[in-house]
């Protein structure tokens, strides 16, 4: 179903809902109109860019993690140019951002944050969770990565260098997580299968078990 | 550091290593007026009538208190408001009628059939 864009009847998720209308769902539609009418944006783009943010999950970052660890080639130019190597696969990015892929090894665990705000690397996952934009993420991330990530139940051991990555409105960021042991059977599409979202974050790793928490 | 150091070094926006509340590990599904906020604000990035950037440091400058009451979408909306009227995009006035024409008509209408969509 779509969204509802200006001068049309609204959706409804709940019969019940009663009350008066949302302040902000006001704010929104009179600010869309009006936008509208000054041709400063065009009818149906609002509408537009909901499907476009609606086709955007973290199963789209997880083909290009997948590929990167079936194909070394793919890794290296992933490393290198971000994103033009994930519109290699296809995903075009809608806005102006760049991106860095960050790899994690042995030694090097990478955690993105947003400080200021929430940026994230929205073509390539989607929107980000709400605490990955509210104030406790943000501001612990930068200073103690390593209780953040016990709190996610991520033990990071102390002789593994913690990378933070702080996001800006042009630069995003997004973690190539460690490929489980265990998988080298795994099909590419299997292993995609098993990159939630939460890993290309850097909160949690990739588990070759059923847990897809923050998937 | 003096209390009125501490004070000035930082824009509310900029949180990180600050003392904060508890991690909780919360998310919610976007309300249809979030999720046209979200897609107008790409919008208005695309026309470079508002940029990421300048929606940030809009949210930023309605200030602490405004920051700290309203919820993330909400604060988006209020910066472009604000953001539109110094541009001489829009005014005030022109948006307080609209925006009383729309609650006049959502009030008529709370609860349309989804199908007519």
């Amino acid at each position: 179903m779509h969204e509802h864009g200006p001068g049309e009847s609204r959706p409804h998720d709940e019969i019940t809902e009663t009350g008066p209308p949302d302040y902000f769902d006001v704010l929104e539609t009179a600010l869309e109109e009006l936008l509208t009418e000054r041709n400063l944006i065009r009818p149906g783009e609002v509408r537009h860019q909901i499907d476009v943010l609606d086709s955007r999950t973290p199963a789209l970052g997880a083909k290009v993690i997948a590929r990167a660890w079936v194909d070394a080639e793919f890794r290296a130019r992933l490393l290198a140019d971000g994103r033009g190597t994930c519109e290699e696969l296809g995903i075009t990015f809608y806005d102006d951002t760049g991106l860095i892929v960050l790899e994690n090894t042995a030694t090097v665990h990478n955690l993105v944050v947003c400080t200021l705000c929430s940026c994230y690397p929205r073509p390539v996952l989607g929107l980000p969770p709400d605490w990955y934009k509210q104030k406790p993420y943000r501001a612990r991330a930068v200073v103690e990565p390593r209780a953040l990530l016990a709190e996610f139940g991520t033990i990071i051991p102390d002789e593994v260098e913690i990378r933070v990555t702080d996001s800006t409105s042009a630069l995003r960021f997004l973690v190539l997580p460690r490929r489980p042991e265990g998988t080298d059977d795994f099909t590419e599409e299997q292993l995609a299968a098993l990159v939630t979202r939460d890993a290309m974050i850097g909160v949690v790793p990739v588990t070759a078990g059923k847990d897809g928490s923050g998937a | 550091m003096t209390s009125i150091e501490d004070f000035m070094r930082r824009l509310p926006n900029d949180v990180g290593g600050q003392p904060s509340p508890a991690f909780q590990r919360v998310d919610h599904e976007l309300k249809p007026w979030e999720k046209r906020c979200h897609a107008l604000a790409d919008v208005l990035d695309f026309h470079k009538i508002i940029s990421t950037e300048e929606k940030r440091r809009g949210v930023e400058a309605l200030g602490t208190e405004m920051i700290g009451r309203l919820g993330y979408y909400e604060r988006w909306l209020t910066a472009f408001a604000v953001i539109l009227f110094q541009k001489g995009l829009l005014t005030p006035t022109q948006l307080a009628e609209r925006m009383a024409v729309v609650e006049s008509r959502f009030r008529a209408d709370p609860a349309p059939d989804p199908a007519a969509a």
